[in-house]
């Protein structure tokens, strides 16, 4: 598996359809997705709530770009499903990618504001 | 259901072709088939052996046919009907009007 | 920008949505489109946002908070009716059955994440195509549906003023007449009239109009008119099919006409006389023998030909009674099984050989065609007249309601119809209303018509044209008789018959004397007289009605000339 973290031809399709709106989308973003990573850590053992919490973060996590950070999700989506997985070292591998992207986006962030 | 309309090369006779069911729907079709020549031919010609059905429209588009062929004086001659035809040609005693074999 | 431009108008898109990044990306890409947007974070607020704001086109994620994408879907398509508003589900989803669930709840189509902004705006378009051409559909609908409901307001208004004409006559008094017709057989073009001629024959037409609606019923109102006219003013079959033919000439396109088979059954004189163009074959049923004679198209149908090449040949045949006459319309061979195959002549004369009792026989045709098609069809038309004794019911003429006041009361008027005229002309219904000018005759019209055309028949047919009535003792006799008779009558260069009336007062009252003569030889009289009034022989000269009918016939002239009384008191 190739490691990207981010990849920069979706952040510029981005950039074009979102013009002036393009800081916005990713502080949003970024504010989303901290939130997600709390909820992840609430839900614990919560096999159910897992799947759904990475499902949904699977979703915008691929809409941005963030390829390796969308694929751990998809992971923990599927395996949420399986009574025998581990799923805290799964969570802890999506706390640790968003840890990884999310100083990359404050910088795209800025580069953009004006 | 089609109309065909094939001139004689001396353009005296027309022959009227009809495949399938004359009736209603064929009104407009044949209409034109002997409409749209403006040299009048002497002869008629209605060709049925691919009729499948006439009804009472039909006879009526008959009769619009010996009208504009010329009424009384006209020359309107209906061909290989088959014998389903024949009865109904019959029944309504068209055979007084046009010639019919 | 122009790629992704509406392809239409501008829409107004809801976009469901639980991930504010997702919302915001995807609100963004469709208001660049040029559409409306408006948001909702989960199912329930999408239904609330469409209830309120009824957007034309949906973006539903499926997996949402509070209530999911599936449940909101189905809402909203309940919601909208009718009309047709995409739902395009956005998901991440990639199991088949789950993105069967999304089209099954209700979804048009989805679009997968991360989004694809060139496939998101056309499949806004495909998607608006279709609620376009959903929306397009209903209105058409909804106008054909106007149109229809306006065109059954015309047939009910054309039926109804139908029937005011139509009401003058026994179709439905007549105890000898079964009939089996839809209520809305004029709208097949299918005619079904029936009326009694003053002197107490009967004439039916049974007719079927080229096409269907409005055009077929039309033609019918002026052929009725004709019809109950001539009908109630004594005119023959001859007469009355020249004026319906003329009439229908003139006033239908060319490539209109009518079919029709009409007859006079005469009671008193034992004879159906019949003119058949283009109808099926009737059927006049002998009870005694079970025979059939078939009554054949012989002539073109009403409305094709011209006056002058008009065939107004009718043809007669005896009957006795309880004898049938059976008309149908092509309803009745055309009835078709589930395999379209007809019923046809050969399976109804199959019904006519089985029956056994003459009464059900209308019956076992109905049910025949019931069992054959599986159901009753809507336009057989079926009539079947037997020929019954005692039915005295005779058309009365109009009454007045002054008490003969300004009538002639002391006249006479003198005819002699010859060669050409004989020919051509029946002067019958012109003496009848020249004979109901006296009021007090009118209550005895019916007798009088009767004795009337009875003694000018026999003046023509015995006396100028020399006919023997003794021909017609059988159906081949009968058949002969007529031929004889239009031979005779046409090649006719001389010979005459004179009508004379003479009115006299007599108290407040008065005395009409009829006198018709002849130039033919005469008869015995005294020989014919003698002759036991035999009722149920097929003819004679009519003499034994005449005589029931009248007061005080007598002969003179050796049997050339014939007088009898009719008279009448004081009108209350």
């Amino acid at each position: 598996m190739v490691d990207v973290h981010l990849d920069p031809d979706v952040l510029s399709g981005l950039q074009e359809v979102m013009e002036g709106e393009y800081p916005k989308l990713l502080e949003t973003f970024l504010d989303d997705s901290q939130k997600r990573i709390e909820a992840l850590r609430t839900a614990r053992d919560d096999a159910k709530a897992l799947g759904k919490i990475a499902h949904s973060f699977k979703g915008s996590s691929g809409n941005l770009g963030a390829v390796r950070l969308a694929q751990l999700c998809e992971r923990l989506e599927l395996e949420s499903g399986e009574p025998t997985a581990n799923l805290e070292a799964l969570v802890d591998q999506i706390d640790h990618e968003f840890a990884v992207v999310k100083p990359l986006y404050e910088s795209e962030r800025q580069r953009f504001q004006v | 259901m089609s109309v065909e309309s094939v001139v004689s090369p001396d353009g005296k006779k027309l022959t009227i072709v009809i495949k399938g069911r004359f009736d209603f729907s064929s009104h407009q079709l044949f209409r034109d088939a002997y409409e749209r020549f403006y040299k009048a031919p002497d002869t008629y010609i209605v060709d049925l052996k691919d009729t499948t059905y006439l009804d009472s429209s039909a006879l009526g588009m008959l009769l619009l046919l010996r009208d504009h062929a010329g009424g009384d004086e006209s020359e309107v001659r209906v061909i290989n009907s088959n014998s389903d035809v024949r009865k109904i040609l019959a029944i309504s005693n068209f055979d007084k009007l046009f010639d019919i074999n | 920008m122009s790629a992704l431009a509406p392809a239409h108008e501008a829409l107004t898109i809801l976009i469901a949505d639980d991930s504010a990044t997702d919302l915001l990306l995807l609100s963004t890409i469709v208001r660049r489109q040029g559409h409306q947007v408006l948001t909702a974070a989960n199912g329930r607020e999408a239904v609330e946002v469409f209830t309120r704001a009824r957007p034309q086109l949906v973006l539903m994620d499926a997996l949402m908070p509070v209530m999911d994408g599936f449940e909101a879907a189905r809402w909203i398509k309940q919601l909208s009716g009718e009309a047709l508003v995409p739902i395009i589900f956005l998901t991440s989803l990639t199991d088949s059955a789950d993105l069967a669930e999304c089209l099954d709840a209700g979804g048009d189509d989805f679009l997968a994440k991360p989004y694809n902004p060139l496939l998101l705006a056309a499949k806004i378009n495909a998607m608006d195509r279709l609620r376009r051409l959903q929306a397009t559909v209903l209105q058409q609908r909804d106008l054909i549906a106007k149109h229809n409901d306006y065109l059954l307001h015309e047939q009910r208004v054309a039926k109804a003023v139908f029937d005011k004409v139509a009401h003058s006559g026994c179709i439905n008094a007549a105890p000898n007449i079964r009939y089996l017709q839809s209520p809305y057989a004029l709208f097949n073009g299918d005619l079904l009239l029936a009326a009694y001629t003053p002197s107490g024959d009967m004439h039916v037409l049974l007719g079927d109009f080229t096409g269907h609606g409005l055009p077929a019923a039309v033609g019918a109102m002026p052929l009725a008119e004709v019809f109950y006219g001539m009908t109630a003013k004594g005119y023959g079959l001859t007469q009355i099919l020249r004026e319906m033919n003329a009439k229908l000439k003139r006033i239908l396109p060319v490539d209109m006409f009518c079919c029709a088979t009409l007859l006079c059954l005469s009671t008193d004189r034992r004879v159906v006389e019949v003119w058949n163009g283009g109808m099926p074959e009737g059927y006049v049923l002998e009870v005694t023998t079970g025979k059939r004679t078939p009554l054949a198209s012989r002539h073109l149908p009403l409305g094709v030909l011209s006056a002058e090449l008009f065939d107004d040949r009718t043809e007669v045949w005896p009957v006795a009674l309880g004898d049938r006459v059976f008309l149908l319309s092509d309803g009745v061979l055309e009835t078709a099984d589930a395999n379209d195959r007809l019923f046809g002549v050969e399976r109804l004369q199959q019904v006519f050989d089985a029956n056994r009792e003459p009464d059900r026989l209308f019956d076992d045709i109905e049910q025949a065609l019931v069992a054959f098609r599986g159901e009753a069809r809507d336009d057989v038309s079926m009539v079947e007249i037997t020929l019954r004794s005692g039915l005295a019911t005779r058309a009365t003429g109009p009454l007045y309601a002054d008490s003969g006041q300004s009538c002639p009361r002391d006249w006479s008027v003198n005819f002699e119809f010859r060669a050409e005229t004989l020919k051509r002309y029946n002067p019958l219904p012109y003496l009848l209303q020249l004979l109901l000018e006296i009021h007090g005759l009118r209550a005895q019209s019916g007798a009088l018509y009767s004795v009337m055309a009875e003694l000018y028949s026999n003046a023509l047919e015995h006396g100028v044209l020399g006919l023997d009535s003794l021909l017609k003792r059988d159906a081949q006799g009968f058949a002969e008789y007529y031929r004889q008779r239009n031979e005779r009558l046409a090649q006719l260069d001389s010979g005459y018959v004179r009508v004379q009336v003479q009115v006299v007062p007599n108290g407040a009252g008065g005395t009409m004397t009829l006198r018709i003569e002849d130039s033919g030889p005469g008869f015995d009289v005294e020989k014919v007289l003698a002759q036991p009034m035999d009722i149920d022989r097929l003819s004679g000269r009519g003499l034994g009605l005449v005589r029931q009918l009248s007061r005080d016939i007598r002969w003179s002239d050796g049997g050339r000339c014939v007088c009898v009384e009719f008279s009448w008191e004081a009108l209350a």
